[in-house]
């Protein structure tokens, strides 16, 4: 039997329209782009990292299929989470994010929904060895269900000029090098905090994944305010490729092909992704690397457009181009495929330090969750004000 | 006295519904306040909102809590540090555009007239570049082995001062950013001076410090006053200096909101930082222009 209307129109409910009204509000451009009960094959909307929403991608895509193609690109993946979380589930199709968010959060939340597996697990069989099915990042927790599509990956710790610091002595040396009191006012620091907090519990010589004691989290406070003092600057990519070109800085924390390939592509071959040969991760293993999952976003309306798009970019070429997309380069698990690793050059190949990728990779653990990192952050932030 | 009663209701009933109907102003305005309603009180009312929400949660409206408050002034929060630093550099970067933009009003004031303000008007021109693309082009002037410094070098002098990346640079970067919102009104102030009173001031015997103290300055106030609050209110809300040419070296109010934000992603903490700078200048604004007294000013008292 149906609620009387009136019965149901609560004070709980209308406020929590009111909230919802003024979070859609809030939420910008993208308002109506999901018109909820409309017919959605001709539009698709993306939330993913810079990259995907390039017209490099997008273009040939939106002329395929006749459709408006919307992206917008964060530059982390709890934004991207939480824009989900506060309503917008309706409003995207796709989401793209680094590895463990969607096995670990965003499936159990349901703020996905699986894949046809049937469909699209073939795809797996065309990528590097690494990324065989069932790929761990890519499946449910019960390895039952096939959560997103892969394709950009690497390793990501630290960014040394080799010139000043020879790449031997960098991985050698690993996390320690930001503990050298002689590096002081030599080094930045990337403007990417949730990396940041991976970082700086690895320069302390503590495992950032697990939960943490308070002596591991007076010791992390210790090195935050220290490491944070030290640097010169704090900035975003462009700030810490450009200070490293100019001598500004011998290092960066916080780094990898993701970040300096677009420098290293604009010749300054001598700027180079380290990752540590040891350290305190899982394994002894000195580096963390990140892998993206796309998956489709458990959108009421999904657009029929979102499993296009995830076969669209499975193509060698277009897979090459999201690559080489503007702003980053990177490795793509598709260069499993002869057909997609012809179309590098050795100068691309190079950018992406394709000569060393393997080891790093099998030096590194996997972008994980940190149990207590809103705890980190807090602390990571305050060390932060104290640089004045 | 029946009579009277009846002639006038029609005319009683028709001022009614006059009454009761939006004036035709009124009704032109409409969409104009609908949009302001949705596109600026709306935004300002889910930051309240999300003021009292619990942290790190996304209940707008369907929770009630002080937690934010107490935890930004409790007393282990160092965030009082950026709000201090937001309100030094607003203040520094204030002083700095008054003496700085003064001479420049001053100047074109003379040599322009009442033409002055139009003339300021080119200073704006820079605006319409973005002002991160503007920053950096500063970056690439300062940086190591960049045009000052290459220059320099080339030169064969021994290059320049290592400036980036420190607070005197945000302060530098304010400044040149916040120039045309000084330059403009205080231009404004000094054209509305009447030459003729300067002049019979000088008739009377009045000295250049005299005439400056007692009718120049009191008279252009009001373009004074309207610069420096728009200076200071835009200056404490200013990031981009102290990210991009600052290098972070200082991390100011708005960056802390925007922190929350973000990485964060406490979004309540966020708004209830952003309600406490709102009303805080809000206070200060008010005040302000409580102890304008315009007519005073302009001597019509």
């Amino acid at each position: 039997m149906a609620d009387p209307v009136g019965k149901s129109l609560s004070r709980r409910s209308v406020l929590q329209g009111m909230g919802a009204g003024l979070g859609a509000l809030a939420a910008g451009p993208f308002l109506g782009a999901g018109s909820a009960f409309a017919a959605r094959e001709k539009e698709l909307n993306i939330l993913c990292w810079e990259g995907y929403n390039s017209a490099q991608v997008l273009d040939p895509f939106r002329s395929q299929t006749g459709a408006t193609v919307k992206a917008e690109s964060l530059t982390n993946d709890p934004t991207m989470i939480n824009r989900l979380r506060a309503g917008e589930i309706n409003t995207w199709d796709l989401i793209n994010v680094n590895n463990p968010w969607a096995r670990k959060v965003m499936l159990p939340e349901k703020l996905i929904k699986p894949l046809p597996k049937a469909e699209f697990e073939p795809f797996f069989a065309k990528m590097l060895p690494e990324f065989k099915a069932p790929y761990k990042w890519a499946m449910s927790d019960d390895g039952k269900d096939l959560l997103g599509m892969v394709q950009r990956f690497g390793p990501y710790s630290f960014v040394v000029n080799t010139d000043k610091i020879s790449r031997k002595t960098a991985e050698e040396t690993g996390w320690d090098l930001f503990n050298d009191p002689k590096l002081a006012g030599k080094y930045g620091i990337l403007e990417s905090d949730d990396w940041n907090v991976f970082n700086l519990f690895v320069v302390a010589g503590i495992d950032p994944f697990k939960t943490h004691t308070p002596e591991e989290f007076t010791k992390f406070d210790e090195t935050a305010k220290r490491v944070f003092k030290g640097a010169k600057l704090i900035g975003d990519i462009a700030s810490m490729n450009q200070a490293l070109i100019s001598g500004e800085i011998d290092l960066h924390l916080t780094g990898g092909t993701y970040s300096v390939s677009p420098a290293r592509a604009d010749g300054h071959p001598n700027l180079r992704a380290i990752t540590p040969l040891k350290g305190p991760l899982a394994g002894g293993k000195g580096g963390i690397s990140w892998i993206e999952v796309t998956s489709t976003v458990n959108n009421p309306n999904l657009s029929p457009l979102a499993l296009e798009f995830l076969k669209y970019v499975q193509d060698p070429k277009v897979a090459h181009t999201v690559a080489f997309a503007e702003g980053t380069f990177n490795p793509v698990a598709q260069m499993g495929n002869k057909a997609c690793f012809d179309l590098f050059t050795k100068e691309e190949l190079d950018a992406i330090q394709w000569d060393s990728l393997e080891e790093e990779m099998a030096r590194s653990v996997e972008y994980d969750i940190v149990p207590d990192y809103d705890k980190a952050l807090d602390i990571m932030n305050a060390a932060k004000r104290l640089r004045g | 006295m029946a009579d009277v009663a009846i002639a006038r209701l029609p005319e009683t009933s028709a001022e009614l519904r006059k009454a009761r109907a939006l004036s035709l102003g009124a009704r032109c305005a409409l969409p104009v306040a609908v949009l302001l309603g949705l596109g600026f009180l709306a935004p300002i009312l889910a930051i309240f909102g999300y003021a009292f929400a619990t942290p790190r949660s996304f209940d707008l409206f369907r929770s009630f809590t002080l937690e934010n408050f107490a935890t930004i002034f409790s007393p282990s929060n160092t965030v009082w540090v950026s709000f201090a630093w937001s309100c030094g550099f607003a203040l520094f970067t204030v002083a700095i555009l008054a003496l700085v933009a003064y001479p420049i009003a001053y100047g074109l004031t003379m040599v322009f007239g009442r033409a002055a303000p139009l003339i300021s008007v080119l200073f704006v021109f820079p605006l319409f570049v973005s002002e991160n693309v503007r920053l950096y082009g500063w970056v690439l002037f300062f940086i190591k082995n960049g045009v000052l410094d290459g220059t320099l070098k080339w030169l064969g002098l021994p290059g320049g001062p290592e400036v980036l990346f420190t607070p005197g640079i945000t302060l530098f970067g304010m400044v040149y950013t916040y120039l045309p919102f000084m330059l403009f009104p205080m231009t404004l102030g000094l054209a509305l001076v009447p030459r003729d009173l300067v002049d019979a001031a000088r008739d009377l015997g009045a000295g250049r410090l005299f005439i400056w103290r007692e009718i120049e300055l009191p008279l252009a106030m009001p373009g004074i006053l309207i610069g420096m609050l728009l200076t200071f209110v835009l200056a404490i809300g200013a990031t981009a200096e102290a990210k991009i040419l600052g290098g972070q070296s200082i991390i100011v109010i708005s960056h802390d909101i925007e922190i929350a934000f973000t990485y964060s992603q406490n979004w309540p903490l966020g708004s209830a930082l952003a309600v406490v700078v709102t009303v805080f200048i809000g206070a200060l604004t008010l005040f302000a222009l409580s102890r304008l007294d315009l007519d005073r000013m302009l001597g019509r008292r």
